[in-house]
């Protein structure tokens, strides 16, 4: 006992001396080396790939928020797209997507970037990848920042096709998506291109994140058609509700916190650069959409309705991302709130001309996108403008339309080039292979046809309120030679 | 035991058509609240429109069609290609 005792004080003080040996070697070495410029750098870098693991943890939200809004029998397919998506976009994005997007274009630059395939960390960034050359973090920590964007992007497209989408139209789409759509009109606005020179102001992606997230997915929605049920013989929406609100709502918090990287972490560097005033008009949107969305929802049916407030608050941090870094802590409380209204009457009106959008993607990613851009051209202010060193002050402070119609000239190039290619694609695949699978297939869920297994234990997976979550029935027992 | 259509393809309106060794059943409403059956006796021609939306069309010996729309191609290629050789191999062809 006695020897235990001892052993156990001998392992507790090694464990307790030997880090601050191993520190005290370290400080002194360093304090010896270093620069203030190297501990800057690597500040900078650490805020990098935080931002990068925060942005990237959206999938989660996304995952959640999918799943939450989904039927039972289809919830497995929702997280293998998921991943799916990821290992997909990823890889794309390496070989292709960053190069097209912020890759040096040489007389093309203005429309797309054509250096830097297969992204490697060991080239002369600055050269190469001009169009991030304006921060010192590595070319790996931007590459990781700007991919966790892309995928992001890439989520939203799916959220509108959930539930009737054969697998290998997620896994196609992704690719191209992500290896050429997304990065081309990142070069355009974020990478040196034509809307960067006329200073169009899109800080985090409204534009370029969510908008071509949602014109991506309205073009692919429109070739898919509505799931079977969503609406009845005289063309009326039915609700089809999802099975899991507090995992939807889930999402939307992962969602949210993911925006900490999102909006504030494209600084791209920590010091020096006002990323907790970002934060704070990021929060202060999301909290101001949330309640527009409510409000609308108890104006419009006297309840408050749980699915539009979280709808609410992310319209509302897809509208803030444009302007996050432009405005005022009042204005994104504007911005934010006027979010949530608008999302809500979008939703609405697509669900009324037949576009089935189970997660309101297109309203709250699409409308959210142009209502923030167009915001950047309303309340940014001159000072924020200049010191971001993109555009001018909007039209409340300067009286000028300029920036109001830089920002919408670059909602129509960049919303119009991603739907008609995104279009082009998901129609060369309805012509191939198909888009949706069989009516059985969607009947009995996606998760025992497509992936073979139910994502919840059979027992569990209920019929949805129209009793499909079965094959058709038996046509033997049906009468035979007409309607009935 | 349950019979499983052979070919299955969707079109607008919850518009589902199966194919069955005997005969085609469009269902529309949901879940298949109205059910048109034509047997493959009584299909005079199948033809399909278009590229990317196809439209599917069914015409039946007593003068009626039947309209599938918006249509993936593969799946009404596949739908026409099920019918025609269920109908040659019933010898039902003229």
């Amino acid at each position: 006992m006695k020897r235990f005792v001892l052993l156990s004080a001998m392992v507790v003080l090694l464990v307790a001396t030997t880090p601050g040996l191993a520190l005290a070697g370290d400080t002194a070495t360093t304090a010896g080396t270093s620069t203030i410029e190297d501990v800057s750098l690597a500040v900078d870098t650490v805020w990098v790939i935080v931002a990068a693991l925060l942005v990237l943890f959206m999938q989660a939200g996304f995952a959640m928020l999918e799943v939450g809004f989904s039927r039972m029998k289809n919830v497995g397919s929702v997280v293998a797209k998921i991943l799916a998506n990821m290992g997909i976009g990823l890889i794309a994005y390496w070989v292709a997507g960053f190069a097209f997007a912020f890759g040096d274009g040489g007389s093309l630059n203005p429309l797309i970037g054509l250096q830097g395939f297969f992204t490697d960390p060991g080239a002369d960034a600055n050269a190469t990848f001009a169009g991030l050359s304006w921060t010192a973090v590595p070319l790996s920590a931007k590459f990781l920042f700007q991919v966790a964007f892309a995928l992001v992007s890439l989520a939203i497209v799916w959220g509108t096709m959930l539930e009737r989408t054969k697998f290998a139209v997620y896994l196609i789409f992704a690719a191209v998506f992500a290896g050429f759509i997304y990065p081309t009109v990142s070069h355009w606005i974020w990478g040196g291109g034509w809307l960067t020179d006329l200073g169009m102001q899109d800080f985090a992606g409204s534009t370029v994140v969510h908008l071509q997230g949602a014109m991506a997915a309205l073009a692919g929605t429109l070739l898919l058609g509505p799931r079977i049920g969503k609406y009845d013989e005289a063309g009326r929406p039915q609700t089809i509700p999802g099975h899991n609100m507090p995992l939807a709502v889930l999402g939307v918090l992962i969602l949210w916190i993911g925006w900490w990287g999102f909006n504030p972490g494209s600084t791209l560097s920590a010091v020096g650069a006002p990323f907790a005033d970002i934060a704070l008009t990021t929060n202060l949107a999301a909290g101001a959409g949330v309640l527009g969305a409510m409000a609308m929802s108890y104006v419009y049916r006297r309840n408050v309705d749980v699915g539009m407030a979280g709808n609410g608050a992310i319209a509302a941090l897809v509208a803030i991302t444009a302007a996050c870094a432009f405005v005022d802590p009042w204005a994104s409380i504007v911005i934010g709130f006027v979010a949530g209204i608008v999302m809500y009457v979008t939703l609405l009106s697509v669900d009324r001309i037949g576009v089935d959008d189970p997660l309101g993607a297109i309203a709250a990613h699409g409308m959210g996108g142009i209502w923030g851009t167009l915001s950047c051209g309303l309340f940014a202010t001159p000072a924020l403008a200049e010191s971001v060193g993109a555009g001018q002050g909007g039209l409340f402070y300067t009286g000028s339309f300029y920036q109001l119609g830089i920002q919408a000239l670059g909602i129509v190039t960049a919303g119009a080039f991603t739907f008609i290619t995104s279009y082009a694609v998901f129609a060369v695949l309805k012509a191939t292979i198909g888009l949706r699978v069989k009516p059985e297939e969607e009947l009995n869920g996606l998760d025992i046809s497509e992936h073979g297994v139910f994502g919840y234990a059979e027992q569990l997976v209920a019929t949805d309120p129209n009793g499909s979550a079965r094959t058709l029935p038996d046509p033997l027992e049906r009468t035979i030679g007409g309607t009935g | 035991m349950e019979q499983r259509p052979i070919a299955q393809g969707t079109g607008t309106g919850n518009n589902v058509l199966s194919v069955y060794s005997d005969r085609v059943e469009l269902s529309s409403g949901f879940p298949g609240q109205n059910t048109t059956s034509v047997g493959l006796k009584q299909i005079a021609n199948v033809s399909i429109q278009g590229w990317v939306n196809c439209t599917l069309t069914i015409e039946i010996n007593d003068g009626r069609r039947l309209n599938l729309e918006r249509m993936a191609l593969p799946d009404a290629r596949q739908i026409k290609a099920v019918i025609e050789r269920q109908k040659r191999m019933a010898g039902l062809h003229e």
